[in-house]
C-alpha cells in the first residue's frame, strides 16, 4: 500500500466520523428497548390487568365516590410502581450487564463515543418507561369508562319511581366527576417524569457500581431519600423555626444532593378534583429535563476514562 | 526519508500500563514500555501465555482502557479518539452479543454504530452471514447459538463496517480445528484484500502460518519481534524430503554425508503429519462420503 | 507463580473499576452547583403546589403517628391516596366491628391524609354522628344497669354527635366549594341537635356552593320558617320559593305552601296586634297595598273586633287578588261555614275546592271539614223527620 493510500485513511477517518450521531443513540436506545421486551417484561401488563379489574369487585358496598377512588388508587399505585422498578431494574439490568457480558467491547470499539451510549441506553429504558404507561393507560382509562357507566346505571335503577332528567343529567355529572377526566393524563405524565429521573438516577449509579444489585439498591436508597427530600427542604429553610446548625447542615447536603420526587406526586390531587395549572406542569417537564441532562453530564465523566 | 512518512495500521510507542490496586500501595504492572508497529495490509501476531499483557494491549489499541504512558494509534489516530475506531474491527476473547437478537439483528445492529445506510446494513448482513456460515441461523437467536457459532457471529460484527484494520483476541480459542482453519483462512483473506491484521494467542502454532510479523510478550514486555521465517529457521540445518525414495539413493546420500567432515546426519525416516491435519483430513473425507451416500 | 498471582490482582482490579478520583470529584461539584441552581427552583415549585391544592398533607402533621411505618413511607412515596383508601377500608372494617373508637381513628387519618376529598369528611361525620350515635342510644335503650345507660346517654352520645359534627365543619372549611360538607353540618343540627335556627344557617351556606341542588335551599327556608323572631326574613325566603316555579314537584312545595301560609298568618296576627283598626284600614287602602295588608286587617277584625261579617268582606277582597294563594278561598269558606245560615252553601264550595285542590287542606282544615260535614248531615236528617 503506498503512502499516500495510507494517508488518506486517516483523513477519511476524521472526516467520516460524526461527533454526535442521533442514529447511533437511536440505535442503542432501540435495541435497548428491544432487549426487554424481549425479556418479556410486557408480561406485567397482566398483573396489572387482575389489579385493576380485581380493584372493581372488591367492595361492591361501597359509595360510587369510593369505588371510583380505589379504582383510580390502585391503577395509579400500579403505574408508579411498575413505571419505577422498570426505570431503576431495567437500567442496573442493563448497562453492568453489558460491562460484565463484555458487550460492551464490541459496541464501544465500534465509533461509538462513550456519551452516545450512555443518552442511547438512558432513552430506550424511559422509551420502554412510556410504552408501558401509554399501555396501562389505555386499559386504565378504558376500565374506569366503563365503570363509571356501570355506576350511572346502577344508581338510576336505584331512584324509586324512576328518574327525571334533570335527575340523570345531575346523577352523571357527579359520577363523571369521578371518573374518565382529562386531569388525569398529566397525572400518568407526572409518573412518567419521575420514572425519568429515577432512571438518570441508576444511570449515574450503574456508571460507578461494579454491579446490578448494587446499583438497584443505592438506586433504590436515593429514589427513597428523593421523596423526603422536601422534609430536608423543611429543615433547611424552616419558616420561623430555627434547628441545630448541624441539622441544618446535613438537611441542606441531602437537598442538594438527592433528586426531589416528591414534587412528581401530583396524583393525590388530582384525585380530589384539583387542576393543575399548565405553567406548573411545564415547570416538573423543565425541571426533568434539567436533572437528565445533569445526570448524562455527570454519568460520562464518571463513565469517560472508565477502565473496561 | 519515505519510510517516515509512512502511516502505518498501528503504532504504538512505549506503552506501559499500571493498573493500582485499591487500598494499597502496590500496583500491577501489566505492560512494560512495549513498542510495536503494524503497516498497513500486515497481518501482526501477537503471541504470550495466558496474563502476559496481549489484551491489555489490545484494549489500550481500541481505547477501553487509557495508557498509564506511552501512546497508541491506529493509523495516525491516537486511540483516545473515537474517530481512530472508525474503521476497526474487533473480535473479544469469548465474545458474548446480545442474546435476544437474532444473527441478522446483531449485524445490523452494529452496521447501524457504524454508520451505515439501511441498504448497505441488509448487502454486508448477507453477505457476512454467508461469509461465516450462518445463514441457516440468520433468524435465530443468539441465546441458541453454539461456541463456534458465537465466534462466527462476533466475526462477521468485526468486519461489519468493512474495517481496514481487524483486532483479533484470540480468535481461535475454543473453537473446534475446521473453524480454526475457517478463521485462519479468512485472516488470508483479508491480507489479500489488504486488510491489516492484528492477533493474539497463546497457541503458537496457529500463528505460524497466517503471521507476516510475530511479536512475542512475556510478563507484559515485548521480548522477540520478527518476520515469522526469521524466527523459527534454525540456520544451522537443512531438511530434505523425498517422495517414492529408492534405498539405493538413500544409501547413496548417507554414504556422502559421512564421507563430509562436518555434516551429520540427525534423523532420518518418514515425515509426520501434524494430528490437526489428519483430524482435518478425515473428517473432510467423512462429510464426503456422508454427502455421496445422500 | 508471580504471573498466576499478578494475573488474579488484575481481574480484581478490573472488577473494582479504576476511575479518576478528580472526575469523582468533578461530578460532585457538578452535582452540588446543579442542587444550588434547581433548590430555589423546586422551592418555588412547591409553593406553586401548595398554592394549587397538592400539599395539603404534611407529613410532620398528627396523622403521622397514627400511620404505620410501611403506610408513612407509602404516603411520602407517591401512593398518598391509596393508602387513604386503605384506611377508608380499615374504617369500615371497623365499623362493621362496631369498635368506634378505631373508626374514628382511622376516619382522622384518611381525612388529614387527603383532606379535600369531600368523601372522607362526609363518611366520617355520618359513621360518628349517626352510627356511632345511633349505636350507643339503641344500647342505653335497652341496658338493664341504669348507671350504664345514664352513660351511654349522657357522655357517649353527645361524644360521638359532637366528633362528627367537628369533622363535618372541618371538611367543610377544608371543601368549601362543594355544598356536601356544609350540608351535613347543617344536617347535624337540624336531625340531632334540633336547632333550627343553626341548621338553616349552615343550610344556606351549603346552597351557596355551585353543586349545591335545589333542595339545599328549600331546606334552608324550611328551617329558617321554623325559627322565632326571623318570621320576616323567612317569609321572604319563603314566598320567593312559593313564586318560582323552577323549584321541583308538587309534593315538595307543599312544605313551602304550609309555611307560607303560617307564616303569613303569623306576620298577619302580630300585625292585627300591634296596630290600630285606623292604621290598618289606610294601609290597606293606600296605593300599593297588597293582600297581605287586606289579611292584616282581616285579621284584626276577625280577632280583635270579632267582626265576622267585616272579616268576610276583607277576605272576599283577598281572594279575588290574584297574587293571593289559593289557601285564602279556604279561608274565606271555612269563615263562612261559621254562620250557619251559609253553611250548606259553604261546604259544597268547600268539597268543590279540597277536589281541585287537595294540597291547600292542612290536617286541622280537614277534621273541620268533617265535622261540618257530620253536623250538616244532623240537620238534614232533622229536617227530614
Amino acid at each position: 500500500m503506498s503512502a499516500d493510500k495510507v494517508k488518506s485513511v486517516k483523513d477519511d477517518l476524521v472526516l467520516q466520523h460524526k461527533l454526535f450521531s442521533l442514529s447511533r443513540v437511536w440505535a442503542i436506545a432501540f435495541n435497548t428497548f428491544t432487549q426487554l421486551v424481549r425479556m418479556k417484561v410486557f408480561y406485567f401488563m397482566l398483573i396489572f390487568s387482575v389489579l385493576i379489574i380485581g380493584a372493581n369487585f372488591l367492595f361492591l358496598n361501597f359509595t360510587f365516590e369510593q369505588e371510583l377512588k380505589i379504582l383510580k388508587d390502585v391503577s395509579f399505585g400500579a403505574m408508579t410502581l411498575f413505571a419505577s422498578i422498570f426505570s431503576i431494574v431495567g437500567t442496573a439490568l442493563l448497562i453492568p450487564k453489558d460491562i460484565e457480558d463484555r458487550t460492551l467491547y464490541t459496541i464501544l470499539t465500534k465509533p461509538v463515543p462513550r456519551f452516545e451510549y450512555l443518552v442511547g441506553k438512558l432513552i430506550g429504558i424511559i422509551f420502554l418507561v412510556a410504552v408501558s404507561l401509554v399501555l396501562m393507560s389505555f386499559l386504565f382509562f378504558a376500565v374506569l369508562y366503563f365503570r363509571q357507566h356501570g355506576i350511572l346505571a346502577e344508581e338510576i335503577k336505584m331512584i324509586r319511581g324512576g328518574a327525571t332528567d334533570a335527575q340523570k343529567e345531575y346523577l352523571k355529572e357527579t359520577i363523571f366527576a369521578q371518573g374518565v377526566r382529562p386531569e388525569l393524563i398529566l397525572g400518568v405524565l407526572a409518573v412518567f417524569l419521575k420514572a425519568a429521573v429515577a432512571a438518570g438516577v441508576a444511570l449515574v449509579v450503574s456508571t460507578f457500581a461494579s454491579s446490578t444489585l448494587f446499583t438497584i439498591i443505592v438506586s433504590l436508597v436515593v429514589y427513597f431519600i428523593g421523596h423526603a427530600q422536601s422534609l430536608a427542604l423543611e429543615y433547611y429553610f424552616p419558616e420561623g423555626q430555627i434547628h441545630g446548625a448541624l441539622q441544618r447542615f446535613i438537611a441542606g447536603i441531602v437537598a442538594v444532593v438527592f433528586p426531589n420526587l416528591q414534587m412528581f406526586n401530583i396524583f393525590d390531587g388530582l384525585i380530589t378534583g384539583q387542576s393543575i395549572s399548565t405553567t406548573l406542569m411545564f415547570r416538573l417537564i423543565g425541571l426533568t429535563g434539567f436533572y437528565l441532562t445533569i445526570y448524562s453530564m455527570i454519568s460520562w465523566i464518571l463513565f469517560a476514562k472508565k477502565e473496561l | 526519508m519515505m519510510a517516515e512518512e509512512i502511516i502505518p495500521a498501528v503504532q504504538i510507542n512505549n506503552l506501559t500500563k499500571i493498573f493500582p490496586v485499591p487500598f494499597r500501595k502496590e500496583k500491577v504492572i501489566a505492560v512494560e514500555d512495549l513498542s510495536l508497529r503494524v503497516e498497513a495490509g500486515e497481518v501482526y501476531g501477537l503471541i504470550g501465555p495466558n496474563g502476559s499483557g496481549k489484551s491489555t494491549t489490545m484494549k489500550v489499541l481500541l481505547g477501553l482502557i487509557s495508557a498509564t504512558s506511552g501512546s497508541s494509534a491506529i493509523f495516525g489516530l491516537s486511540s483516545s479518539e473515537t474517530a481512530s475506531r472508525g474503521s476497526v474491527g474487533f473480535l473479544p476473547e469469548n465474545p458474548y452479543f446480545y442474546k435476544y437478537l437474532t444473527g441478522a439483528e446483531t449485524l445490523s445492529f452494529y452496521g447501524k454504530l457504524c454508520g451505515l445506510s439501511r441498504r448497505k446494513i441488509k448487502e454486508r448482513t448477507s453477505e457476512l452471514l454467508s461469509l461465516v456460515d450462518l445463514e441457516n441461523a440468520r433468524d435465530r437467536r443468539l441465546g441458541g447459538y453454539s461456541k463456534g457459532m458465537l465466534q462466527r457471529i462476533g466475526l462477521a460484527q468485526a468486519l461489519v463496517g468493512d474495517p481496514r484494520l481487524v483486532v483479533l483476541d484470540e480468535p481461535t480459542a475454543g473453537v473446534d480445528p475446521a473453524g480454526s482453519r475457517k478463521i485462519r483462512d479468512l485472516i488470508i483473506e483479508f491480507k489479500q484484500r489488504g486488510i491489516s491484521v492484528i492477533l493474539s494467542s497463546h497457541l503458537l502454532e496457529q500463528v505460524q502460518e497466517v503471521c507476516d510479523k510475530v511479536g512475542i510478550i512475556f510478563q507484559g514486555k515485548l521480548v522477540k519481534e520478527g518476520k515469522l521465517e526469521e524466527l523459527i529457521e534454525i540456520e544451522s540445518q537443512t531438511e530434505i524430503i523425498l517422495e517414492h525414495a529408492d534405498p539405493k539413493i538413500l544409501d547413496q546420500i548417507n554414504k556422502l554425508v559421512q564421507a563430509s567432515e562436518e555434516t551429520r546426519l540427525l534423523r532420518s525416516g518418514k515425515p509426520k503429519t501434524t494430528l490437526e491435519r489428519l483430524f482435518l483430513k478425515e473428517t473432510r473425507a467423512e462429510s464426503e462420503d456422508v454427502r455421496k451416500d445422500a | 507463580m508471580d504471573i498466576i498471582r499478578k494475573e488474579r490482582a488484575l481481574s480484581i482490579v478490573t472488577k473494582l473499576k479504576s476511575y479518576s478520583y478528580r472526575r469523582l470529584l468533578l461530578s460532585l461539584i457538578i452535582l452540588g452547583g446543579f442542587g444550588f441552581v434547581r433548590i430555589p427552583i423546586e422551592m418555588n415549585t412547591e409553593k406553586m403546589l401548595k398554592e394549587q391544592g397538592f400539599r395539603d398533607w404534611s407529613p410532620s402533621m398528627s396523622a403521622r403517628e397514627q400511620l404505620t411505618q410501611a403506610s408513612f413511607v407509602g404516603s411520602i412515596g407517591g401512593f398518598r391516596s391509596l393508602i387513604a383508601s386503605i384506611y377508608d377500608l380499615r374504617a369500615h372494617q371497623a365499623f362493621r366491628d362496631k369498635d368506634w373508637a378505631s373508626v374514628e381513628k382511622f376516619r382522622g387519618v384518611t381525612t388529614s391524609l387527603q383532606p379535600r376529598f369531600a368523601k372522607h369528611w362526609d363518611l366520617a361525620a355520618w359513621d360518628l354522628a349517626w352510627n356511632a350515635y345511633a349505636y350507643y342510644r339503641n344500647k342505653s335503650e335497652w341496658a338493664e344497669d341504669g348507671v350504664e345507660s345514664w352513660q351511654m346517654k349522657n357522655i357517649m352520645m353527645p361524644r360521638y354527635l359532637e366528633k362528627g359534627l367537628e369533622f363535618a365543619k372541618q371538611g367543610a372549611e377544608w371543601v368549601p366549594e362543594s355544598y356536601r360538607l356544609s350540608m351535613v353540618v347543617a344536617d347535624i343540627y337540624s336531625q340531632k341537635y334540633n336547632d333550627p335556627e343553626l341548621a338553616s344557617q349552615w343550610y344556606l351556606k351549603s346552597s351557596q356552593a355551585d353543586d349545591a341542588p335545589p333542595y339545599v335551599f328549600r331546606a334552608y327556608a324550611t328551617h329558617l320558617a321554623r325559627c322565632e323572631g326571623k318570621e320576616e326574613k323567612a317569609y321572604e325566603v319563603t314566598s320567593s320559593l312559593y313564586r318560582s316555579t323552577r323549584f321541583g314537584t308538587r309534593a315538595l312545595t307543599l312544605t313551602v305552601r304550609r309555611d307560607m301560609e303560617r307564616l303569613e298568618d303569623h306576620i298577619a296576627l302580630s300585625a292585627a296586634n300591634k296596630m290600630s283598626l285606623e292604621q290598618l284600614e289606610s294601609a290597606a287602602l293606600s296605593n300599593g297595598s297588597t293582600y297581605l295588608d287586606y289579611a292584616k286587617l282581616g285579621m284584626h277584625l276577625l280577632e280583635v273586633k270579632k267582626d265576622l261579617k267585616a272579616t268576610l268582606a276583607v277576605y272576599r277582597e283577598i281572594v279575588n287578588d290574584k297574587n293571593a294563594p289559593l289557601f285564602y278561598s279556604r279561608k274565606l269558606l271555612m269563615l263562612l261555614a261559621r254562620n250557619p245560615a251559609n253553611q250548606e252553601q259553604a261546604y259544597e264550595a268547600l268539597k268543590k275546592l279540597l277536589k281541585r285542590s287537595p294540597e291547600i287542606f292542612r290536617r286541622q282544615d280537614l277534621i273541620e271539614f268533617t265535622k261540618l260535614e257530620t253536623s250538616l248531615g244532623a240537620s238534614k236528617n232533622n229536617r227530614e223527620k
